[in-house]
């Protein structure tokens, strides 16, 4: 990032290739359509080239990158969807009760079965309650330590526990009913 | 620990390896003991191998090795609005700001009530170093025109993309955004002098294409059809004009 200040391109380059998956996973926390999640990956590196000047070096980078990334994230849902507020049960019975029922087969369905474990899985992540979609999504999609987490939101590091396993044990328990379908060993 | 309770407020930290060893071990010997807890645990860790999915949440072919590229070279085309104040010197150069705004303020109200002509630039003249501050409060006040003028038009863009069937057919009722167009085409009428100043010279460009949406959109039905609604939201997403709006405004800001 030091080398982004002065203004290195070349390293701007490497920056967003190290951070850019990550940064768009943690992003689709927020946004169901693609095309919204891209442009707000999008917005963030653009965001982080304008404001370089203002990262200072005792500030761990990856904790200001996701810390853009999540404001942009929140600001864009805000505007485009406040309509949509379904609750962790809505998933439940919108999104597994009423999937396919797939057969347990290990044919050429594989394919199909794997995209729906995902389609699953995101939409339920989607539904967790913000704090938990952050700290959930930090940690598994931002490969964070739980105190980098804690800075990134300004939150105790107590809270991030909290809400990491609060978030883990929702999850379970909604894809319970699927076990089969997410079963990943 | 023999109770199953507080074993499992611990199985997620556990099986993230973020517990103390004293409280590990306290688990491990817990689940020893308790076939409940190594089921809720092997859900637990059935959990984070799908959250481990590096595809998860990638859409399928995405050309990401492009992506940075792109970003780099548009980030290349934004150029910083210089600081006129140095940042070190920033509070202090907010309130030489706010000072300066208020001696303005009187001097322009002392100037309305003077009877008989006035000129301001014989002001300038007449007193020496006035010219440089006068252009820094003309440079601040364009900047805030302008950002102002174009979060309103982010505001009416969000409105328009976000529209809803309201007539009879499959009309969409745009009513108060044709209202809210055609007061924006005032303002940018009147904002057009700013847009001369060098420092919003980069927003120009933009007010203008969106001056050529107020004028399509200033024009259209109260009630308008699915098909020439939706031409106006892809040229909105194709042109990027929220986050152009985004980024310019933070610049000028």
């Amino acid at each position: 990032m030091s080398r982004v200040q002065s203004g290195d391109m070349g390293a701007y380059q490497e920056l967003i290739r190290r951070y850019q998956t990550k940064v768009y996973r943690v992003i689709c926390g927020y946004h169901h359509d693609p095309e919204d999640a891209m442009e707000v990956l999008q917005d963030t590196f653009l965001k982080i080239y304008t404001s370089r000047d203002t990262w200072e070096r005792r500030t761990a980078f990856a904790a200001w990158l996701y810390r853009i990334a999540i404001n942009a994230s929140i600001d864009r849902y805000r505007r485009r969807d406040k309509a949509r507020k379904a609750s962790l049960e809505d998933v439940m019975e919108s999104q597994i009760q009423n999937s396919p029922a797939l057969p347990p087969s290990r044919g050429p369905l594989d394919r199909l079965r794997q995209q729906e474990r995902r389609r699953v899985l995101e939409n339920a992540i989607r539904r967790l309650p913000r704090r938990q979609r952050e700290v959930l999504s930090l940690r598994y999609f931002g490969e964070m330590k739980l105190d980098e987490i804690a800075r990134a939101l300004e939150c105790p590091l107590g809270t991030v526990k909290s809400n990491l396993h609060k978030a883990v044990t929702s999850l379970k328990s909604l894809l319970v009913g699927q076990k089969d379908e997410l079963s990943y060993e | 620990m023999n109770n199953c309770e507080s074993a499992r407020d611990l199985l997620v930290l556990f099986a993230e390896k973020e517990l103390s060893p004293e409280q590990e071990r306290r688990v491990k010997e817990h689940l020893a003991l308790c076939e409940d807890c190594r089921r809720e645990l092997s859900g637990i860790e059935s959990v984070q191998a799908a959250l481990s999915d590096p595809e998860l949440f990638l859409p399928p072919g995405y050309p990401w090795q492009q992506l940075p590229r792109a970003l780099a070279a548009r980030a290349g085309r934004i150029t910083p609005v210089p600081r006129w104040v140095p940042s070190n010197l920033r509070p202090l150069g907010w309130a030489a700001s706010l000072a300066a705004s208020v001696l303005l303020a009187v001097g322009l109200i002392q100037l309305i009530q003077r009877p008989g002509r006035v000129d301001p630039p014989a002001i300038a003249r007449s007193v020496p170093g006035n010219g440089p501050f006068l252009r820094r409060m003309e440079s601040q006040y364009a900047r805030e025109a302008t950002a102002r003028y174009l979060n309103e038009c982010q505001d009416l863009l969000l409105n328009l993309v976000r529209v809803e069937q309201d007539c009879e057919g499959d009309g969409h009722d745009v009513s108060a955004e044709v209202t809210r167009a055609r007061e924006l085409l005032q303002r940018k009428r009147m904002l057009d002098a700013e847009l001369r100043a060098p420092d919003v010279a980069r927003a120009k460009e933009l007010c203008d294409e969106l001056e050529n949406l107020l004028v399509n959109l200033s024009t259209s039905d109260d009630c308008e059809s699915r098909d020439k609604l939706q031409l106006m939201q892809r040229f909105i997403r194709k042109e990027q004009l929220f986050l152009r709006i985004d980024l310019l405004t933070s610049e000028l800001s």
